[in-house]
């Protein structure tokens, strides 16, 4: 029991310490700190539905740009207050996820990303031309009403740690497992009594609202939103690649991706945007390549294996090895969180 | 709607054809979705610049064999060393491979080229003539004439040439195949090689008939699967009769609500026709 609470314990306690500490950031830390966040929530939203589910995404785009647009909209047009605005922006990316699931839901695999994709490339196409919503140049949000600096970095982390607390929960349930069980073989998990379609549909609806709420904080963070930025596939890529790079379906690897691939990448290469996507692109080629497991799973086990292949001429032929490979496999299997 | 909007979609249905014709050959005989496709397509349009405005040649039609050669000789590897064996490890890997070459490749235009719009000067760009009565664009008419050729010649290849059966056993059954002394990667890659050639082709005419940036692709891959949707997969004369639908439906669409909707309009029917039929409209019963 303890053994299963601690992750959500130590969750729950990051986030109120760093809730708690956004008074004393400096802003340009404020700032770097939302970005990474909106990452980091966009990568685990991927994960539940790429890394857990088996359903590969090329569509976070379309969903982070109906958030943000859902926000912009209504903070302009209606005047309610950032909270409803960020509530409408989850609602309405989850809405849409369910609209587009009864077609969606009947694709598989590559049907499925392939899917996604048009989708994403569909939605920017029609708010470029959607002359009310601003058109290609996009809108401004009404400064006075979006929050900003440490109470905007505040949203930022509770949407992360949302984003989190469904990973982990994923990663723990029952519901978790039957997941699993239709990501590593459909036909035998709908056999054994899982309702397939239920699950899908559930996990892309999480997945969706999420990315929705990034999106909401995004433009809180833009204040200007446009179909060139948020909804410029690089949502899409980067939600792939920092779940990838990391591993996906793991607890910790899209946290470990965000940071190689925002550092790494983005960051690093600030001023020459086109080396950083040439290196974004070969990047995910040489990781599903050489290691399409991805960066954490290799940390976890990488020293074990190592300490095995030492310890190996040890194993004197007293000692039973198939006990000993036994043990060390539930090991790993246990601290792949 | 006059007829020559109903002309305009039919012939640039060829030159869709000639797109869907490669991504539903690489989807039929790999078992890959290839969304680099779109890249090797305005790839071939930036051969082809470099050959036109740096070397200064005015026949950019003239560059087409040229094009086709280049590109299938960087898509053999491509897939011969990188791809193939991406086939063999996992279910999504290759997709997602190809997602990473596709975005790689626009990065490297945008280096090359910038992110300006570009287009291949040439004389039969804007001139026009007269069919049956009908006003038509040139290029359109090359483009068309070209899709219908290529159409034939990979018919002609994959039913009539020994190497055609060889392309034919390995999409049936790859083991079988290979056990039979077919040589499966060098089939795997010369195919993709043949699509990647028939891909610089149609850049080449896009380049002519339209201007192109870095992000072209995007929306031509998806015009591509749109083809490969709709006609099913492994059927040359549907993905012919697909192209020219695709064509006709987004030039009747352009005169009903305005140029800014053609693309949106392809990824619609694509969507719908993936969701509906996954088989195929115009595929009456699996092979």
């Amino acid at each position: 029991m303890i053994r299963r609470l601690w992750p959500a314990a130590l969750l729950a306690l990051i986030t109120v310490c760093i809730f708690a500490a956004a008074p004393a950031i400096s802003l340009g830390n404020l700032n770097l700190g939302v970005t990474l966040l909106c990452y980091l929530a966009i990568a685990q939203a991927w994960n539940v539905l790429g890394g857990y589910s088996g359903q590969v995404s090329l569509g976070a785009a379309a969903f982070v740009s109906t958030g943000a647009y859902t926000t912009a909209l209504l903070l302009i047009h209606t005047g309610i207050a950032w909270p409803l605005a960020l509530a409408g922006a989850g609602a309405s990316a989850a809405l849409l996820a369910a609209l587009l699931a009864v077609p969606l839901l009947r694709l598989h695999g590559d049907y499925f990303a392939v899917g996604t994709l048009a989708i994403s490339i569909a939605i920017q196409a029609l708010i470029s031309n959607w002359q009310w919503a601003g058109g290609a140049s996009g809108l401004t949000l009404p400064i006075s009403a979006v929050p900003s600096g440490a109470k905007l970095f505040q949203i930022a982390v509770l949407i992360a740690a949302i984003a989190m607390a469904v990973i982990l929960y994923v990663r723990q349930s029952a519901f978790g497992l039957r997941l699993a069980a239709i990501r590593d073989n459909e036909p035998a998990a709908a056999g054994l009594g899982v309702w397939v379609t239920g699950h899908r549909l559930a996990v892309l609806l999480i997945s969706s609202a999420v990315t929705g709420f990034a999106g909401a904080v995004i433009a809180f963070q833009f204040l200007v939103v446009s179909p060139d930025q948020v909804a410029s596939l690089s949502w899409s890529l980067n939600a792939l690649l920092m779940s990838i790079v990391g591993g996906a379906g793991t607890v910790m690897g899209p946290v470990l991706g965000v940071f190689i691939v925002y550092y790494g990448l983005t960051y690093a290469l600030q001023d020459q945007q086109t080396l950083s996507q040439v290196l974004e692109g070969v990047l995910l080629v040489v990781i599903v390549r050489f290691a399409p497991q991805g960066v954490w799973p290799l940390l976890c086990t990488g020293p074990r294996r190592l300490l095995r292949m030492s310890r190996r001429p040890e194993t004197g032929p007293g000692v039973p090895a198939a006990a000993d490979t036994a043990a060390l496999a539930e090991v790993e299997s246990a601290d792949l969180v | 709607m006059t007829w020559d909007v109903l002309a305009a979609g039919v012939l640039a249905g060829g030159l869709y054809a000639l797109i869907g014709l490669g991504v539903s050959l690489v989807f039929g005989v790999l078992g890959l979705m290839n969304l680099a496709h779109g890249e090797l397509v305005i790839g071939g349009a930036y051969l082809a610049l470099l050959v036109v405005v740096d070397q200064g040649w005015d026949h950019p039609l003239a560059v087409l064999p040229l094009a086709a050669l280049a590109m299938a000789l960087i898509a053999y590897p491509l897939q011969r060393y990188l791809l193939t064996p991406l086939l063999r490890s996992s279910k999504t890997a290759p997709l997602v491979a190809t997602f990473g070459l596709s975005l790689l490749a626009q990065a490297l235009f945008q280096g090359a080229y910038g992110i300006h719009p570009q287009s291949l000067p040439s004389s039969y760009a804007t001139s026009g003539l007269t069919l049956f009565g009908v006003r038509v664009q040139t290029i359109y008419v090359i483009a068309f004439a070209l899709g219908l050729a290529m159409c034939a010649a990979t018919w002609l290849l994959l039913t009539k040439t020994r190497a055609g059966s060889a392309v034919r056993a390995a999409s049936a059954d790859p083991r079988t195949a290979a056990i039979l002394g077919i040589n499966v990667n060098t089939v795997y890659a010369m195919t993709f090689a043949w699509a990647a050639a028939l891909a610089a082709m149609a850049g080449v005419i896009t380049g002519v008939a339209q201007s192109f940036t870095p992000t072209s692709g995007l929306p031509l891959v998806l015009t591509g699967f749109a083809v490969m949707a709709l006609s099913g997969i492994g059927s040359i004369g549907g993905v012919l009769i697909a192209g020219i639908a695709l064509g006709l439906l987004q030039s009747v669409s352009v005169g009903l609500f305005g140029g800014g909707w053609q693309d949106v309009v392809v990824y619609v029917v694509f969507f719908l026709a993936l969701a509906i039929r996954p088989q195929g409209v115009f595929r009456r019963s699996a092979h």
